[in-house]
């Protein structure tokens, strides 16, 4: 039977993995807090550890969670950093 | 097993996949014929068929006719034969198997030889390699040079299956319906569906719904997965939401507010929170189109509120990929993701439709969607105040999202029924009366608050600082509806810390 499917059904390539970023010193990490709750506890221990393998860090603040981040914020990312940590939820 | 003949063939007339009737005569008509009695169900019959699809070739070509008659129907046994690779005359034999029984058929598949005099002069049960080939052999006879064999390949024998014809009534409706094509099954297997019965999408019904409109129309790309929705698609969700053509632009309208920016589906789509989508329509169309906005009007029992609700969440689960479990990830979700679609009563409510106050004129039909959760009732039928009442409804406001969870940081839609709208009414008070009135009388001193979960402005507050449930009267949205009889209005839970906004559209 021939049906009209509600389905969007075009093919979407992945976006490929980027190549695994090594060593991490001297790499540039961003922090990614959305403002989710306790979201920056998480980042502060990840901060830690990546502070002592070497890498510099900067952190970066989306307006609110639930909303995709401006796109200033991705350029900043982007222009400024070699990897990026996002500290997804609560 | 062979069975010794001569008993006469008995005549029949059945229906062949090539189109017409082929009776026993025309098989016959020239010389022997070979007549394969099957059944799809039956493996052995699918093996056969395919062992004796070249055979059944050289035999035609030596002028012995070979038809398969299959116990049935027509489209299933062209389906079978063509995947058997079996190219000879296939004929069709309707329950109750009349023909099967003449020939006093125990199984399938049963081969006979019918001889130019009219009788079987062979009968080969199941499959059988050396009997098919003496089968052959016979029938080959009158000819010159040596008979095809059929394949030799393992295993020689094999057992088929019992013959429709042996069947009592109720074994072959059980398998009748097993067998046969289930249009609504396959919409779940498809996963067109929210978990119930749709209506299937068909060209036709989606045609009737999309009108004159470009099919090919975009309205947007629906979070969380981004599918675009086409006019098509949507009136696809719209089919198998189950509405009437009509209700279409009310659809329309409603997925354009959804899918405005302001709305944050996204978020909404995806949250832990039960959120749903809740489709409030006002002005004519809520009359013109046979919206109920009386009794039960938050319940079961109207086609137009239910399907126009259920196409929209069809297009955000379906269309936009938010289905519960997948990347809808609500802890419980709520009743009304399923559809949620309500009238505003504007012939008995004492104040400005929800529209109006949202800037629109009375004559235009507008839907809002808010992001909420379930609607708990609110009894009140002893409050003979508006002050009281005003009271009673807040209160009972005051536990939404959780208990402490002051100020609430959202809005708080209420359905006032006729009767408890109609005690405002004759107070004089406004609809912004009855908010700023709300607003004051629900506050509790922060210390009250401090247990469990709780606002950083609980937290940060003097101790007997009044915190009030909610940041402005504005976040107080009032609608009318509900049966004339009965005091039970009703509040909804909240959709928080999404920034999901009201939006209203015009229905085109």
């Amino acid at each position: 039977m021939n049906y009209v499917s509600p389905f969007d059904d075009r093919h979407r390539e992945a976006e490929p993995l980027a190549p695994r970023q090594t060593p991490l010193l001297g790499a540039r990490v961003a922090l990614l807090d959305i403002n989710k709750r306790r979201g920056d506890e998480f980042l502060d221990r990840v901060e830690q550890r990546l502070l002592d393998h070497g890498a510099h860090t900067f952190r970066v603040v989306k307006e609110i969670f639930s909303k995709p981040a401006d796109p200033e914020i991705i350029r900043r990312i982007a222009g400024r950093g070699d990897l990026t940590v996002e500290a997804l939820a609560d | 097993m062979i069975e010794d003949a001569p008993i006469a063939a008995a005549p029949f007339e059945l229906a062949s996949v090539s189109g017409g009737v082929v009776s026993l005569g025309d098989l016959t008509a020239a010389g022997s014929a070979v007549v394969l009695f099957v059944t799809e169900e039956c493996p052995t019959c699918a093996m056969t068929l395919r062992r004796l699809s070249r055979t059944a070739q050289e035999l035609a070509e030596a002028g012995i006719q070979v038809a398969a008659v299959f116990e049935d129907p027509l489209e299933v046994a062209a389906r079978t034969a063509r995947r058997a690779g079996f190219r000879a005359t296939v004929l069709s034999e309707p329950a109750p198997y009349e023909v099967s029984a003449a020939y006093e058929l125990q199984s399938v598949p049963t081969t006979l030889l019918v001889n130019s005099a009219g009788n079987v002069a062979r009968r080969v049960i199941g499959w059988d390699r050396d009997r098919l080939d003496e089968l052959i052999e016979e029938a080959w006879a009158p000819s010159a040079g040596s008979p095809p064999r059929v394949v030799a390949d393992d295993p020689p024998r094999k057992p088929g299956c019992a013959a429709k014809s042996t069947y009592d009534a109720e074994t072959l409706a059980a398998l009748d319906g097993a067998g046969s094509y289930d249009e609504l099954e396959e919409m779940f297997e498809r996963g067109w569906s929210d978990g119930l019965p749709v209506i299937p999408p068909t060209p036709e019904r989606v045609q009737a719904m999309l009108g004159a409109r470009e099919a090919s129309t975009s309205l947007g790309q629906v979070p969380p997965a981004m599918g675009e929705a086409t006019l098509q698609r949507l009136a696809a969700c719209a089919v198998l939401a189950g509405c009437r053509p009509e209700y279409f632009p009310v659809v329309i309208a409603a997925a354009v507010a959804a899918l405005e920016p302001a709305f944050n589906l996204n978020a909404q789509a995806v949250t832990t929170q039960p959120a749903g989508q809740l489709v409030i329509l006002n002005g004519p169309a809520r009359e013109t189109l046979g919206l109920n906005a009386s009794i039960g009007a938050l319940g079961p029992g109207n086609r137009a509120n239910l399907t126009i609700g259920r196409a929209l969440r069809l297009m955000v689960s379906l269309t936009g990929g938010g289905y519960p479990g997948r990347m809808d990830r609500a802890t419980l979700g709520h009743p009304g993701k399923i559809g949620f679609c309500l009238a505003e009563d504007e012939r008995v409510s004492p104040w400005e439709p929800l529209h109006v106050e949202r800037g629109f004129e009375p004559d235009q039909s507008v839907v809002t969607l808010i992001a909420c959760d379930a609607p708990m009732s609110i009894s009140d039928h002893r409050s003979l105040t508006p002050e009281e009442l005003t009271r009673v409804l807040g209160w009972a406001a005051a536990a939404t999202w959780s208990p402490n969870w002051w100020p609430l940081g959202g809005t708080s839609l209420f359905v006032i029924c006729p009767e408890h709208a109609a005690l405002f009414g004759e107070a004089g008070w406004s609809k912004q009366r009855v908010r700023e009135e709300m607003f004051e009388a629900v506050q509790r001193p922060a210390h009250k608050l401090r247990w469990g979960e709780t606002t950083p402005q609980v937290q940060a507050a003097p101790e007997f600082e009044a915190i009030k449930k909610w940041d402005s009267p504005d976040d107080i949205v009032l609608v009318v509806a509900g049966g004339e009889a009965g005091r039970y209005s009703a509040v909804f839970g909240p959709c928080l810390g999404l920034q999901a906004e009201i939006v209203s559209k015009e229905v085109a």
